[in-house]
């Protein structure tokens, strides 16, 4: 007979840039209130369910696989949430924002409406909770807007200011509108700027992640 | 869902004590002591001491050396029209204001008032946040004679406060206590001066090094820095200084806590086989088995606040449950 390990596994974290960003603030927006858990990394076509010896050693190339240091940008990390849903889910649920790229002019409004695709048994259906739309680097838009959702913390989201720097945004609404810069001094000699615009829906927790780009024009 | 609300259970803070050698050489005792040969406009007031010589990359502050006296001797005056202004009367008030914060106090060491101190000043980045009582040991060495300084932690039950914190005498001895089981100094001359944790300074009382070493301070009013270099003459000779310095860490522990029937599918693109969202192997319909690999730790507004990793990735599926302790420092 052997002692079981009952000691829970213990890991140190780092603060991400908008956690830093938070922390600055001092308003009490750093407030760790629920978690998520991810599996970035991880390449399932890896699992083998027709291992020869047996289930077991199904996960064998993922079990013992070394793992790389956190990163601090939250758009590169969390990418692959894992999520709770009813035993016997076949399909997952996915989002479908009507685009695979954004290109914009200078000055351009765009207004984006996700729908999720397999969830609560329908086919496509506008979740109740909304979604969270991110944006990696918030310059790029003079306006940058979730609405449709009233709750206390998108309306805290949506009012949120970030000035200046080329950090992420974060907004909570059912649809995003949002409007290209203006700011000529943003491209330097460049015609175009790009990042990345994160889509994820609050109930699901299924996800997309598309390129922007926002083209010159004066 | 994706995201699972934290109790107030699931979190705890700890506020543990982290102690280290205070040198850059990463050794409780410095052995070497060196100056900085270029010449200051502070000189006259302190001089840095280094681990190394201080034209080397690795030059680091590790203590600065000050003399003060009450009436400005031991330093050339500001102007020789003003009487007893000179860095020595600066250098005295400044410490007067800093450990008793009364302009009228004098500087008591072990019950005898001095008119003057020689003041270690221990870089700030070095003790971090407060010296470690009982690790201080100091040897002063003036030609063939040789005195071993600690302070007396060892030997008091209670703690005693000044304006600037808490405040030990500075005795003959070792690791906190005296060699000779008494108080570690001569009620004639008084103790070998104050240990200051809590503003990273000691402060030497020149009455007892005069009697101990024969270490005097010069106190005529024309001398400039030769006490400064006097003091640190006696330090390189000694050869010896330990010190270990003391900080306080807070840590933010988080219990992430996942049920069995939690977090058994994955939005991983691998986990679902084309666009249409249909899982990657019949076998995860009923039995999905994800691989835990990060944890993610958000505000109410669903903003990523922290992140941890895991070193290798974590089962779960519907027979297992996960336990993980997030620790966030400060």
């Amino acid at each position: 007979m052997g002692y079981l390990n009952n000691t829970a596994v213990t890991v140190d974290a780092i603060l991400t840039k908008k956690g830093r960003e938070l922390l600055a603030r001092g308003d009490g927006s750093f407030s760790i209130t629920q978690f998520a858990l991810s599996d970035d990394e991880i390449d399932y076509t890896l699992y083998n369910p027709t291992h020869p010896s047996g289930s077991a050693f199904y996960g064998e190339a993922l079990e013992n696989m070394p793992l790389l240091e956190a990163f601090p940008d939250e758009t590169q990390i969390m990418k692959y949430k894992l999520v709770t849903l009813p035993r016997g889910t076949a399909r997952m649920p996915v989002l479908d924002i009507g685009y695979s790229a954004i290109r914009i002019k200078q000055g351009a409004s765009l207004a984006i409406t996700p729908q999720t695709l397999n969830y609560l048994s329908q086919t496509s259906v506008n979740e109740s909770s909304g979604y969270t739309f991110t944006i990696s680097d918030v310059r790029l838009f003079n306006t940058f807007n979730g609405i449709g959702i009233t709750t206390p913390e998108a309306q805290a989201a949506n009012q949120t200011q970030t000035i200046g720097t080329n950090v992420s945004k974060t907004v909570i609404g059912t649809t995003l509108n949002l409007t290209a810069t203006t700011v000529n001094t943003l491209f330097g000699g460049n015609t175009n700027l790009t990042a990345t615009l994160q889509v994820v829906g609050r109930d699901s927790g299924a996800r997309i992640s598309i390129p922007v780009t926002v083209r010159k024009t004066t | 869902m994706s995201f699972k609300a934290l109790d107030p259970e699931d979190f705890l803070v700890s506020a543990d004590s982290v102690t280290a050698t205070a040198w850059s050489t990463n050794s409780p005792t410095l052995t070497e002591f060196y100056t900085a040969s270029a010449t200051s406009t502070n000189d006259s007031y302190y001089k840095n001491v280094y681990q190394t010589g201080s034209a080397l990359s690795n030059a680091a502050v590790q203590f600065a050396i000050a003399y003060g006296n009450s009436t400005g001797l031991g330093s050339a005056l500001f102007n020789d029209l003003v009487a007893g202004k000179s860095p020595t009367r600066t250098v005295y008030g400044q410490y007067r204001n800093l450990v008793y914060g009364d302009e009228n106090a004098s500087f008591i060491f072990g019950g005898v008032t001095a008119s003057d101190f020689w003041a270690l000043n221990i870089e700030r980045a070095r003790y971090k946040e407060s010296l470690l009582k009982g690790t201080f040991n100091l040897t002063l060495t003036n030609g063939s004679e040789t005195v071993k300084l600690t302070d007396n932690s060892g030997l008091v039950s209670t703690d005693t406060f000044l304006d600037c914190g808490r405040v030990y005498q500075i005795i003959s001895g070792s690791n906190g206590t005296s060699y000779d089981g008494g108080t570690g100094y001569t009620t004639a001359s008084g103790s070998y001066g104050l240990f200051l944790p809590d503003v990273g300074t000691i402060l030497l009382n020149p009455e007892a090094l005069s009697a101990s070493i024969s270490l005097y301070p010069s106190r005529s009013s024309d001398s400039a820095g030769e006490n400064i270099q006097s003091m640190f003459n006696a330090v390189v000779n000694g050869a010896s200084f330990q010190l270990n310095s003391q900080e306080t860490v807070t840590s933010d522990y988080v219990y992430i806590r996942t049920r069995n029937a939690e977090f058994n599918y994955s939005e991983n693109p691998s986990f679902i086989s084309g666009s249409t969202g249909d899982v990657l192997y019949t076998q995860f319909i009923n039995s999905p088995q994800t691989y835990l690999t990060t944890v993610g730790m958000y505000n109410d507004n669903n903003e990523l606040l922290a992140v941890a990793k895991l070193s290798k990735p974590l089962t779960k599926d519907f027979t297992k449950e996960a336990l993980i302790r997030v620790k966030l420092d400060f």
